[in-house]
């Protein structure tokens, strides 16, 4: 066995395996769980849970699309604008890596309360209401999961952009293509790697994601990991809660497979690429 | 694919802490061990606590003392969030190096009965024991003082920012909408959802299952309506020093340590009554050093000592003679009623207690509860 695939079996399909078994087990803590077959467990997840699994991946999706609107112009800039600033400007997005993540939502939590200057400033300019938050709404939770996401959005788009040869932009503009349409038949096609890579880079661990919600956010905007997470640790359900994150994994397995098959195949396949060429 | 990778693995670690793969419960019967204390004291104390619960010296005086190096570690924000952190350890009879956890009277008794505590050695904590107060020599749940010894007592009610929310006075007046997103409840369900029947005039002590899921109900429509902003652990002390809350459902002595950073935060008995409880000291499986656990409780409890750490956290006092010593040092807590309530200051209190019917009825209401707590 290649040490490839011995890592993959064995923190992975091990792991996958018994967790498997668990979400399949019924009991309690104080009497213990059995192996039954109990397939009820995904019944009883998805409905105790239904309302917090469409909210993930709602979010989820709002989350990735505006950190593509902001990670693309970002990336592009770097990757053909930033000359020789480039290396800071990407020690910049990877910079805020250097503090925890949990430190940083927890940053977000004081930055956002209720009686913060930003808070302030947005009430006197009619931004928000008197009596109006940025706190624990889904605005914040939407918010947080953007920001602590988006270098996984920018780093793969600036990896495709940067490889980009200039001369084909070039040479469309000496075919009398203007800007605009360069962008759009070349640029663009040409780095739809970058964004399928960043839009999955971003969009799966965010659906999975609680600690945005659990500090950003009140109990209106719990996500389906603040649902698994109660489930492991406070309820010790732990069979439901296997169950939970099995649904969630077939679920963006699905969405995955979908969003590849029509935005994504061509991109990956480069078909696109080899038509520009 | 990597990110679902890794959340299964990680998820699975978590899963896997059974040893075999699946969780085992208590279901064994499993024979409670006692913790013997052996000779002198020496090396390594390891303590979890809630925090806000301990000055600033008790601990460096306690080392200088006794030769012991004391890890006093506040990672108890929650009962129920505790005993998920510990949890696949102790079953594994693991400690996790600690030799003491404080958890609140209904925790200690849940992990004695799951076998996860161990006895006290009664000769080596006897100058503790004797020395408490008596109305907490025998709890119902430990009625022997057999493996708990309390740390605190204490009381949840009204926290609330005089300033902002002047008129609060009852559970009630939280689910006024004037308060509307400025308050917050407890994640500790033996507290808050009490609190809650007693505002609806229901005696905690006579109430059924019905009784509790109602006020869970109540509770539920709050929270959708965003009446209530979130459920919190003992980290509601940021929400109100933040400003996002002003009235909240907290815990007595909390309220003196916020107070120095804004005066106008205060604990207010409600109307109704508060919910009492002690947070006890246990020893859990697998503890490396009993002998210097035993040492800590002796410490904690001389009244010079247990007089130190009240005139810090304001909690109930368990240990006789700690007033005497307060009073002799002018100390404004000796005449506080959260230190030491008098009787018609906690009469309309009732004494934190399960919800009715056995295990079964328990789960049913705290997976309501957490339904809650979750956004449900």
């Amino acid at each position: 066995m290649g040490p490839g695939l011995l890592w993959l079996v064995l923190f992975f399909v091990v792991p996958l395996y018994f967790m498997g078994r668990l979400a399949l087990e019924s009991g309690t803590l104080e009497t213990g769980f059995r192996f039954t077959w109990e397939w009820s467990n995904f019944t009883d997840g998805i409905s105790l849970y239904e309302e917090q699994l469409i909210r993930s991946f709602l979010y989820a999706g709002a989350a990735t699309a505006i950190a593509l609107l902001i990670a693309y112009p970002l990336a592009y800039a770097i990757a053909f604008r930033a000359g020789r600033w480039k290396n800071a400007l990407l020690f910049a997005v990877v910079a805020p890596f250097f503090t925890t993540y949990l430190i940083r939502t927890i940053g977000w939590q004081t930055i956002l309360s209720d009686d913060s200057p930003v808070v302030s400033v947005m009430q006197a300019v009619g931004l928000l209401s008197d009596g109006g938050r940025l706190l624990a709404t889904p605005g914040a939770v939407i918010a947080g999961l953007t920001y602590n996401f988006l270098p996984f959005m920018i780093l793969p788009l600036y990896a495709s952009l940067e490889r980009i040869d200039e001369s084909l932009i070039e040479a469309a503009k000496d075919l009398y293509s203007s800007s605009r349409a360069a962008f759009w038949r070349v640029t663009l096609p040409l780095s739809a790697p970058g964004i399928v890579a960043g839009t999955l880079l971003t969009f799966i661990p965010v659906a999975g994601d609680y600690i945005n919600a659990e500090f950003l956010g009140s109990s209106n905007q719990a996500m389906v990991g603040n649902a698994i997470q109660s489930l492991y640790l406070e309820l010790r359900d732990f069979p439901t809660a296997a169950a939970l994150s099995f649904t969630v994994m077939a679920v963006i397995l699905a969405l995955v497979v979908v969003y590849i098959r029509f935005a994504g195949s061509e991109a990956l396949m480069g078909e696109e690429t080899e038509e520009a060429r | 694919m990597v990110a679902p990778m890794a959340l299964a693995a990680a998820l699975a670690v978590v899963a896997c802490g059974g040893g075999d793969g699946g969780i085992e419960g208590g279901s064994e019967a499993t024979e409670v061990t006692t913790a013997e204390a052996e000779g002198e004291a020496t090396g390594n104390l390891t303590v979890s606590n809630w925090p806000f619960y301990v000055d600033k010296k008790t601990v460096p005086e306690f080392q200088k003392q006794t030769g012991l190096s004391v890890k006093y570690i506040e990672d108890v924000n929650d009962n129920t969030e505790f005993f998920g952190k510990v949890q696949p350890q102790l079953e594994q009879g693991q400690s996790g190096d600690r030799d003491i956890f404080v958890v609140t009277d209904w925790m200690a008794k849940k992990m004695y009965d799951l076998g996860y505590l161990q006895n006290f050695d009664q000769e080596a904590v006897q100058p503790a024991v004797d020395n408490l107060i008596p109305s907490l020599q025998s709890p119902s749940f430990d009625p022997e003082r057999a493996y708990s010894l309390p740390w605190q007592g204490g009381m949840a009610g009204l926290v609330v920012n005089t300033q902002e929310a002047p008129d609060v006075t009852s559970i009630n007046d939280l689910f006024d909408p004037k308060y509307k997103g400025k308050v917050t409840m407890l994640t500790e369900m033996r507290d808050t959802v009490p609190l809650v029947m007693k505002a609806d005039g229901v005696d905690p002590a006579e109430a059924t299952e019905e009784d509790w899921m109602a006020a869970i109900e109540k509770i539920r429509e709050a929270a959708q309506s965003g009446q209530i902003r979130r459920f919190t652990g003992n980290d509601y002390t940021r929400d109100l020093a933040n400003g996002d809350a002003v009235a909240v459902i907290g815990w007595s002595g909390d309220a003196v340590q916020l107070q120095a950073d804004d005066p106008n935060i205060e604990f207010r008995m409600p109307d109704e009554g508060c919910s009492l409880w002690a947070d006890n000291m246990v020893i859990p499986a697998g503890a490396p050093n009993p002998t210097a656990a035993y040492e800590w409780m002796n410490y904690v409890s001389q009244p010079e000592n247990a007089a130190q750490i009240s005139n810090y956290n304001y909690y109930i006092a368990p240990f006789e003679g700690t007033k005497e010593v307060l009073e002799q040092k002018g100390s404004p807590a000796a005449k506080s009623d959260l230190v030491f309530p008098s009787e018609e200051y906690t009469a309309e209190c009732s004494t934190q207690t399960d919800p009715p019917g056995g295990p079964e009825a328990v789960r049913r209401v705290e997976q309501a509860f957490q339904s809650v707590v979750t956004g449900g």
